[in-house]
């Protein structure tokens, strides 16, 4: 029965989508491409949420926190109801088809999903109520109970635009990931984690010196990275996130530097200096058994997996400058990617295999983020603007990135979309933050 | 030595250095600093249960999905920092007082300079006349570029240091190489004046 109604859903959506992108065409809004060059973002709306008895207006704070989830989705185009004159009465107990015209008015309006929650409170927790309907017939998509204590109300919020994501596309939704990365902390540079959005860091490690470029296990319980605990002996390093337990991998002579894990969480792949220069090694993690994959009098780093696990791209200055190459995950058959401009460094290959974000610097001798296919026929520069800029980071949807951008004294952590539009400030208090790495879905 | 000898020599020398199994502690590379005395208090995402108001049967609640929540562990408050900063100080106070002297480097360029080949003979003959004494080779990069290839490159400049020295016949178990690439420069300002400043091979005299 439920697998019947999901299809159902998803063919009204592909039907609903098509058409609305046909009555959205003269709007103001230019839609990019999220997946497919013609995908027309969903128009929703989020009606005023009811919540009369609950203090410090948590109904209204979840409808914005999901109202900000639904438009970063880039599936969602969010409508402005108020603007349109559709709303709900505040003391409204249940939205259903009693309130027909309501549905009917939303639909002439383009608006083809719409969202109406309630919240109440339950001893010192609360619940939230949420609703999501077909905006032409009332039919009811969605209805999710969520309770939890009122530091839980933005979790309730992401957890309801996940499940809308979901409903509409079949993949997970990215509004509960969260982002690693490199912050100042007392003179230290630490790792923190925080939401996708940038809310509620927290500190990972306090080595107070030098911790870089952390990256994710598969299953999201782990952060590997470069690590300085002592100023002088450099390692590369596992954390367990829920304990804080900590382990050191790799401790070659040498420094040891940009780990990543394999898709499959096997294989760590990183850098060493052992043999003179760096070079890229595999760790297998559960035999422990290394393989040395670049044999070159030159420096070779920051390999990162294709999403299928069988190639590497990596940085090698061997032809001069730092160039961006792919090999296999066995060594052979390295090519280079990457021939204009002579700075193309910190490649990260996106989770749909089809792009590969790397940091270039441009003609102006500015350092900023470029796209190119694997296959190095196509190629675009995604941002802009004098920052430097650093570390690209793929969501799990492979529709966004994050990086982080020096301007002066200052750097923060920034999220665009693939295209390079709609960039938004992710860190907020601070001087320096860095090396970003988003977590899986 | 053939590949595979090699191959397997190396296996073997990196397996004493790796950690095995979880659970299992490093005490080989473990410092001070580590804080393993009692579990770390775990600062859990609170919890939100969830239930398909939808479902046919009522017994649908619970916290569906709650385990997707990523928990972070709270971090034992460290005096890492000050002591590294301290140390830090004394060194560079120590490197000064005995005279050492920097080398500085060209953009993207780790190639010792007339004038950086003159200060490392000086401090060659400085560390003959003093053979207790052993340094840090801390390598250093300008702003510009990622963080990944100027800890490459600050390596570069480091070794470029050591192997000069070695050549003027200081004993390469004196010298550590280090690179920070442009995590800890020397100069904060943003103009080709303190870039210049922080492409450094910095020698650091190690106090105890």
């Amino acid at each position: 029965m439920k697998q019947i109604r999901t299809i159902t859903v998803l063919a009204y959506v592909v039907v609903s989508a098509g058409l609305v992108g046909i009555m959205e065409s003269a709007a103001t809004d230019v839609f990019l491409e999220a997946t497919r060059p013609d995908f027309q973002k969903i128009p929703i709306g989020v009606l005023e949420f009811q919540g009369q008895r609950v203090p410090g207006e948590a109904a209204q704070r979840v409808a914005e926190v999901l109202k900000a989830d639904l438009q970063r989705s880039q599936i969602f185009s969010v409508t402005d109801l108020a603007k349109l004159g559709i709303k709900v009465d505040e003391k409204l107990d249940l939205l259903n088809g009693a309130q027909l015209p309501l549905f009917k008015q939303a639909a002439d309006n383009g608006v083809a999903v719409l969202v109406w929650g309630k919240m109440a409170t339950r001893d010192t927790d609360l619940v939230f109520d949420g609703y999501a309907y077909d905006g032409g017939t009332a039919e009811l998509l969605i209805g999710k109970r969520y309770a939890g204590g009122p530091p839980t109300l933005r979790q309730m919020a992401h957890r309801l635009a996940d499940e809308l994501v979901s409903r509409f596309t079949g993949e997970p939704g990215i509004a509960r990931t969260k982002i690693a990365y490199v912050s100042d902390q007392r003179g230290g540079r630490e790792l923190f984690v925080m939401d996708y959005d940038g809310e509620t860091p927290r500190q990972v490690t306090a080595d107070g010196f030098l911790d870089l470029t952390p990256q994710w296990s598969p299953d999201r319980r782990y952060l590997v990275f470069t690590a300085y605990r002592n100023r002088r002996k450099q390692t590369v390093d596992m954390i367990e996130l829920a304990t804080g337990k900590r382990r050191t991998l790799v401790a070659l002579a040498g420094l040891n530097i940009t780990p990543v894990f394999s898709p499959d969480g096997r294989y760590l792949a990183f850098a060493t200096s052992q043999d003179g220069n760096s070079e890229i090694y595999t760790l297998d993690l559960r035999t422990n058994g290394l393989q040395r994959l670049t044999f070159q009098p030159a420096g070779d780093l920051s390999p990162f997996w294709s999403p299928t696990g069988r190639e590497l791209a990596f940085t090698s200055d061997r032809g001069g400058g730092p160039q961006i190459y792919i090999m296999n995950a066995d060594g052979s058959n390295v090519r280079r990617l990457t021939f204009e401009g002579d700075y193309n460094a910190a490649p990260a290959w996106s989770p749909r295999g089809d792009w590969i974000a790397f940091v270039c610097r441009t003609q102006e001798a500015l350092f900023k983020l470029c796209l190119i296919t694997p296959d190095g026929q196509k190629r675009l520069q995604i941002t802009t603007g004098p920052g430097i800029d650093d570390s690209p980071s793929w969501s799990p949807d492979g529709r966004h990135l994050v990086f982080s951008s020096m301007v002066d004294d200052q750097s923060h952590i920034f999220m665009i979309n693939r295209d390079g539009t709609e960039r938004e400030r992710l860190t907020k208090g601070g001087m320096r933050h860095s090396s970003p790495s988003w977590s899986p879905a | 030595m053939n590949t595979h000898m090699r191959m397997a020599g190396l296996a073997a020398a990196v397996g004493l250095l790796l950690v095995m199994g979880p659970g299992c502690s490093t005490k080989a590379v473990q410092t001070a600093s580590d804080s393993e005395s009692g579990e770390p208090a775990v600062s859990k995402e609170p919890p939100v249960s969830e239930q398909d108001l939808l479902a046919k049967s009522p017994s649908g609640s619970g916290p569906a999905g709650g385990s997707k929540e990523i928990q972070v562990a709270k971090v034992a408050p460290s005096d890492a920092a000050r002591r590294h900063a301290e140390e830090v100080k004394k060194e560079r106070a120590a490197s000064a007082l005995a005279g050492l002297q920097d080398v500085f480097f060209g953009f993207d360029s780790w190639n010792l300079s007339e004038d950086g080949k003159q200060a490392l003979e000086a401090d060659a003959q400085w560390l003959q006349s003093n053979p207790d004494k052993v340094v840090t080779i801390e390598g250093h990069c300008d702003e510009r570029g990622t963080q990944a290839y100027n800890l490459v490159l600050g390596e570069k400049r480091a070794k470029a240091v050591r192997n000069y020295l070695v050549e003027l016949g200081v004993g390469s178990g004196r010298l550590t190489v280090t690179s920070y690439g442009k995590e800890r420069p020397f100069c904060n300002g943003h103009d080709e004046s303190c870039y210049q400043q922080n492409r450094r091979g910095h020698i650091g005299l190690r106090v105890r």
